[in-house]
């Protein structure tokens, strides 16, 4: 029942910061533009496309491009939602109410953690449905964009994680949004260095958030890529519950 | 308050408590007893121990040694007992700035385990005692200081607690909320809430406590009954204390 008051109490929170509206209205504005743009290239192209029967289609040139861009600014935007998760508690001095009313900081991290996730998802149902709108009018490779989607819903959900443990470390929101920032970066490009060396390193190429996230993206559904973002996410929320379970032990 | 509620198992009972805090000791083998009814005045200069005994014994706070029982049960074993035992109003009353005060009493009496028509019922209960329908919509982050306080307070006593835990509650309240503040916590003890008031101001103590701790260093150097007549001889007995080992000028200052 503590997880449930903790997810309600984090979700309203989330609900009257007027940031996660205005982070949501311009993520997809912008996602708005791609997907015009998106749709023009794909319909000028059309005529040309015409005489390649196996050639990419819809999903191919409009939904998982979209999507792509969805996941590009999500390393901006989910930092920015999650930092005052626990970085907010900390200095507004409330975490204390919550080790006073009996939460453990696992149940505190996991509330906060799951209560991002519904607005995660509504953008990216929102942004789904762009492309969706459209969809009658072509013939879909719905495997595709489903592999595609749930990549997308991964990274967000380990983004997230990611965004939850940075703010677990300090009282000042912004330096959690900017470590979240440049971790969930350093993670996607961590295998780029050694790509550019001529290294195709099977371990750090595992590492890099990018090798799992593009093989969904190109609708390769793996258990291998699909534990890859659990895992992360799993260490991310034990991370921030370890470092919050030292703060009440250190006052 | 009564001789009849004092003589009751006590709600609180702290075994030689210790705790660490930057690197010093803040409190030390500390040992004290609460009954249902009682109204303990805790008394002691800055730093000396009162803030994070009170962090301690509403579960925000773990002690380095030692044992808290609430109701004779083990709290560090059970830390949950907190959420339904003890309502603390922490110094400073702090909020989450973006919640209205309906919404705060919503989440204090959800994470204490209301729900529905009990939470309904003790949120309008609460807010007519203390007076906050006028603030009911009102963003908390807007308060003024004594508004968050008489918010914090209302978070406290929302559900029902056995123990009190009340840091400074008088802080930035004008001297009718001083005064109806006072009513409160003498209504409560009469109801067998046990009330423990941190505070600097000896005549709150003399006023509203039937009994008074006087912490000094992080330990405890008196524990003893107080009453309203006794405001000089308790005046004398915290600043004997207080200016243990302070410097003559200080003294006479």
């Amino acid at each position: 029942m503590t997880l449930l008051a903790v997810f309600r109490l984090e979700l309203r929170r989330l609900l009257v910061q007027p940031l996660a509206w205005v982070l949501l209205a311009l993520g997809l504005a912008w996602l708005g533009w791609c997907f015009t743009r998106l749709l023009g290239d794909f319909l000028a192209g059309e005529i040309q496309r015409a005489a390649q029967p196996d050639g990419p289609g819809y999903v191919d040139l409009v939904a998982v491009p979209l999507l792509g861009q969805l996941a590009q600014i999500a390393f901006l935007v989910v930092p920015l939602l999650a930092m005052s998760t626990l970085a907010g508690e900390r200095r507004n001095g409330t975490l204390p109410l919550l080790f006073a009313a009996g939460v453990p900081a696992s149940r505190i991290v996991l509330g906060k953690y799951l209560a991002l996730l519904p607005w995660l998802l509504a953008w990216l149902l929102l942004t789904l449905a762009m492309p969706l709108a459209l969809a009658h009018a072509t013939t879909p490779d719905w495997g595709k964009l489903a592999a595609a989607t749930l990549g997308i819903a991964l990274m967000l959900a380990a983004l997230a994680a990611l965004a939850v443990a940075a703010s677990a470390f300090t009282s000042h929101p912004a330096i959690a949004a900017v470590v979240a920032l440049l971790l969930g970066l350093a993670l996607w490009t961590v295998n780029l260095g050694a790509q550019m060396a001529g290294i195709d390193g099977g371990a750090i190429n595992w590492l890099a958030m990018s090798t799992h996230g593009q093989n969904l993206l190109r609708g390769l559904v793996s258990t291998a890529d699909i534990l890859w973002f659990v895992l992360l996410v799993a260490v991310c929320l034990a991370i921030a519950t370890r470092r919050l379970a030292a703060d009440k032990e250190r006052g | 308050m009564t001789a009849a509620l004092s003589a009751a198992p006590p709600v609180l009972q702290l075994d030689r408590v210790t705790r660490r805090r930057a690197g010093r000791v803040a409190v030390q083998d500390l040992n004290l007893e609460l009954a249902p009814g009682q109204v303990l005045g805790l008394l002691g200069v800055n730093g000396a121990g009162k803030s994070t005994t009170l962090s301690m014994i509403a579960g925000a706070l773990r002690p380095d040694a030692g044992a808290i029982r609430l109701n004779g049960e083990d709290f560090l074993e059970r830390p949950e007992l907190a959420r339904r035992l003890v309502g603390w109003l922490p110094e400073r009353a702090p909020v989450w700035p973006e919640l209205s005060v309906t919404e705060h009493l919503d989440a204090h009496g959800r994470l204490r385990g209301l729900h529905g028509a009990a939470l309904r019922e003790a949120r309008g209960a609460i807010i007519e005692r203390l007076e906050l329908q006028p603030l009911a919509r009102r963003l908390a982050g807007i308060l003024s200081q004594g508004q968050r306080q008489r918010l914090g307070l209302a978070c406290a006593l929302l559900h029902r607690p056995a123990l009190l835990v009340l840091d400074e509650p008088a802080n930035a309240l004008d001297p009718v909320q001083v005064g109806a503040l006072r009513e409160l916590i003498r209504e409560q003890a009469a109801a067998g809430t046990a009330v423990i008031l941190s505070t600097h101001v000896l005549v709150e103590v003399t006023a509203v406590c039937d009994r008074v701790a006087i912490l000094h260093e992080g330990r405890l150097h008196h524990d003893g009954p107080v009453s309203a007549d006794d405001h000089a001889a308790l005046e004398r007995r915290f600043f004997g204390i207080a200016m243990q080992g302070a410097t003559p000028a200080a003294c006479a200052a």
